[in-house]
């Protein structure tokens, strides 16, 4: 695909084959940016059941359960400190790496306990891309970073392809094709998150985890991140965890409402989560009453 | 009126007294000026006795002033005041000269006096193969790393064994310095290549460079063999000296063509040189009667002030340092990964680091007993494996293994005290550098599916990797001037040149503080010892500045 690909181009094209088109162009109407959401019946690919975290003696989530649909935008709001990072890093097990977390509970990937005993960590990191809240490409050539993931899984490929293929997903390459020797420090803020997606995405992994992506970006390399993360729901599954309601509004199908304490108040539709929210705790947070 | 100006917006804001924070500010530069005054002084007084430059003609003075001074000062202004950086290249090439053919030197003098050209050449070749051997298999994904292990082992075994044999039995041999440039040539032509190809990001310039700088080794070697500056000399100052100072020069005039003046800098200092020693010899002006002269750094000690030397404990302190760096720096920066990336944060961890900063603080002369009690003692009479008092009361023979096999007094025991002695250190300084590492960086490779080792591999130490060498180097100046570790192991004060690892040798401080107590003489106290303390200084600055040079190259 093109990075011409604007989304209501997305979803135009999308609605037209879809059954449920009216709906489609209601939601269209009432939130141009809502990306288009699959039917219902998507499957689910990422399970939480009665997920429990502790950081020494402080519980940071508490009983989450969730299905995060495949191959849709999954945001996850709420105030600072209420679990939402801690919950995202639970998915791909980077809290192994903190000593003081203990987790509890069952986290399903694909249908796998992934806090099995038999589960390697490492194996499903590279199943899963992360990308995290300030850009952090490695002090190394743009084409190196790009391809960290691939070398360090071992796996052999037309590397000039991967390097370009990835990229311009990232919506990245018309910028940087005439420099992909330089490094990738040299780059803007925006274009080294840009830099940090095309590096997650080149193993193709199943499910990519954004932890804040735009919250250290100017307004213009945060709305050319959101059409990118619009671009790659269509391959990927992404999980965002945002501070912005306005983000998740304009780019996720589903929205988790996280409160303080760990507590997952509300999973739903993304527009009934902002239109018509069951709870009033949920509905004072995004009305900016509470948070 | 006074009501007057007391509403006045200049009198309005009153004043805030500022008179203790100036008293501390001048109390601060005092303090720092103290230090640095004390040490300036006992250089010029050092540097004068060394160099006597007040015994030369007025004319000398002059000439070099003229010839040397004027111009350097007026290329240097012009450089300065175009503040495009060619200033900074022209210093940094300056540097390169003037500290590069310091190493050479050093390289030269273990060539020259302690190691036979063709065993050296043997043992490289022996250990090219080895390292062509990893090479290869790093390239192949199919074989296993334990496969691969063994591979290497074998090799490295077998190659040690029976390549140096095989050459040394060989019908013919190169001349010397054809060895000497086979032997140090190789591996400076390959880092070379690595170099060009890195920074041009060409294959082809990097093979190029390498070949360009095998054949100048060559080259160097056959013009000074056939000009009579000796043909190992040429090669070695080449391969050290020439192809670093070539490749910066050709670096910054491609990278940067508009600094390409600064070159010029080292071209007049140079050029000047030469020069101001055409005129004075021409005209016949006296040079100082410098007591630091090319017969004190290459000649042997003698008990008379006029024939005292330097050369054995130079060689000495070469040696030394060689070893220190080869024992203490993959121990040292090992323990530093260890305890940094794996140890977990356990009680004992701590007590482990707790131990290692104090192990920084112990003075040298308790590591000097231990180097004498353990290793000089134990690797002479040899490990106990049965000691007496177990095998005595038992009516066994007391077994002991590996006697003798360095002997006491040594290189090889010196340099092991030595390396203990700055461990901790180097493991500090390594743990603070890998410290530094961003956490984000880590996370991004964790994130990717990268194990422990690939994190620590790939990113972790390369960007830890120019602060871990500082601070080694830095430790490393430490070592170079110790004394008394050496005399407590008994390092002699009459000492000749270093055959072997088994040598009885000394070091450039031991001399110096054999000069001063032994050969006390007023002679030795006003002339030799300042031309050993300036050779000291310059060997322990020429290290440090490769430190300087890494840290500020590194850094920005």
């Amino acid at each position: 695909m093109t990075t011409e690909d604007t989304t209501t181009e997305t979803v135009a094209e999308e609605s037209s084959n879809d059954p449920t088109n009216d709906d489609m162009l209601i939601q269209t109407d009432v939130s141009e940016s809502v990306s288009a959401s699959g039917t219902e019946s998507t499957r689910t690919i990422v399970e939480s059941r009665n997920v429990n975290v502790w950081y020494d003696d402080d519980q940071a989530l508490q009983d989450i359960s969730m299905e995060i649909p495949e191959n849709q935008v999954t945001a996850m709001i709420g105030p600072s400190g209420c679990g939402k990072s801690t919950f995202l890093r639970c998915i791909n097990r980077m809290n192994d790496l903190i000593d003081a977390a203990r987790v509890e509970g069952e986290l399903y990937l694909g249908g796998k306990n992934v806090y099995d005993a038999d589960v390697d960590p490492v194996a499903l990191r590279r199943r899963v891309g992360m990308v995290f809240q300030k850009p952090n490409p490695f002090p190394k050539s743009i084409r190196e970073n790009v391809l960290y993931g691939l070398k360090v899984q071992g796996i052999e490929v037309d590397e000039d392809e991967i390097v370009e293929q990835s990229l311009r997903r990232a919506a990245l390459w018309d910028e940087v094709k005439d420099r992909l020797d330089e490094s990738g420090l040299e780059l803007s803020g925006g274009q080294q998150q840009r830099l940090c997606i095309a590096r997650a995405i080149a193993p193709d992994p199943e499910v990519l985890l954004m932890d804040e992506p735009a919250s250290a970006l100017d307004p213009i390399a945060t709305s050319q991140i959101e059409d990118l993360i619009d671009d790659l729901a269509e391959q990927y599954t992404v999980v965002i965890v945002t501070h912005n309601m306005q983000q998740a509004a304009r780019i996720s199908d589903k929205t988790a409402v996280f409160l303080t304490g760990g507590e997952l108040v509300e999973f739903d539709d993304t527009q009934k989560i902002f239109e018509n929210p069951e709870s009033d705790r949920v509905e004072d947070y995004i009305t900016g009453k509470f948070g | 009126m006074a009501t007057d100006t007391r509403t006045t917006v200049s009198e309005g804001f009153g004043e805030v007294s500022r008179t203790v924070g100036t008293a501390f500010r001048y109390l601060l530069l005092a303090a720092t000026l103290v230090g640095i005054l004390a040490v300036g002084v006992l250089f010029v007084y050092v540097g004068n006795d060394a160099i006597q430059p007040l015994t030369a003609d007025p004319g000398w003075h002059l000439t070099f002033f003229l010839t040397l001074v004027v111009p350097t000062l007026a290329v240097g202004g012009v450089l300065r005041a175009r503040a495009d950086g060619s200033f900074r290249v022209g210093l940094e090439s300056l540097g390169l000269l003037a500290v590069m053919p310091l190493f050479a030197g050093g390289v030269a003098t273990l060539f020259l006096s302690v190691l036979p050209a063709l065993v050296t050449f043997s043992y490289a070749v022996a250990l090219g193969l080895v390292v062509a051997t990893v090479v290869a298999l790093m390239r192949s994904r199919r074989v296993g790393f334990g496969a691969k292990l063994l591979v290497v082992g074998v090799a490295t075994v077998v190659s040690l064994l029976f390549v140096p044999g095989i050459i040394q039995s060989l019908p013919f041999v190169p001349v010397e310095w054809l060895l000497v440039a086979l032997t140090l040539g190789t591996p400076v032509a390959a880092i070379a290549g690595a170099y060009a190809t890195s920074s041009w990001n060409d294959r082809r310039t990097g093979r190029i460079a390498g070949a360009a700088a095998l054949g100048g080794v060559v080259a160097a070697g056959l013009l000074g063999s056939l000009i009579g500056f000796g043909g190992t000399a040429a090669t070695i100052l080449a391969a050290v000296a020439g192809v670093p100072v070539a490749l910066y020069a050709a670096t910054a005039l491609d990278r940067h063509p508009a600094r390409r003046d600064g070159l010029l800098l080292p071209l007049t200092v140079v050029g000047g040189m030469l020069l101001g020693a055409f005129l004075v010899r021409t005209v016949g002006f006296a040079g100082p009667a410098a007591w630091l002269d090319w017969a004190f750094l290459t000649g042997p000690n003698s008990i008379t002030a006029e024939d005292a030397g330097i050369y054995p404990a130079l060689v000495g302190s070469i040696l030394l340092m060689l070893i220190v760096a080869l024992l203490s720096f993959p121990v040292g920066i090992g323990a530093a990964v260890y305890l940094e990336e794996y140890a977990p944060d356990s009680r004992l961890a701590q007590l482990i680091e707790v131990n290692i900063a104090n192990l920084a603080g112990v003075p040298s002369v308790v590591y000097g007993l231990l180097g004498l009690g353990l290793l000089a003692r134990m690797l002479d009479e040899g490990l106990p494996i049965l000691p007496a008092a177990i095998a005595d009361p038992l009516g066994l023979e007391p077994v002991r293994v590996g006697a003798n096999l360095f002997g006491i007094g040594t290189v090889f025991v010196g340099g092991m005290t030595l390396s203990l002695l700055i461990l901790p250190i180097v493991i500090i300084s390594s743990q603070e550098a890998i410290r530094s590492v961003p956490p984000s960086q880590r996370q991004a490779s964790y994130g990717m599916g990268a194990t422990r080792w690939q994190t620590i591999r790939n990113v972790v130490l390369p960007k830890a990797f120019p602060g871990i060498l500082t601070g080694t180097i830095l430790a490393l100046g430490r070592a170079i001037g110790e004394t008394a570790p050496l005399l407590v192991i008994g390092a002699p004060n009459q000492f000749g040149l270093p055959q072997e690892l088994s040598s009885r040798v000394g070091a450039m401080p031991l001399q110096i503080y054999a000069w001063a107590t032994t050969s006390g003489t007023p002679e030795f106290y006003a002339k030799v010892i300042p031309a050993g303390v300036v050779v000291l200084l310059v060997a322990m600055l020429a290290m440090n500045s490769v430190a300087i040079v890494l840290r500020n190259r590194f850094q920005s």
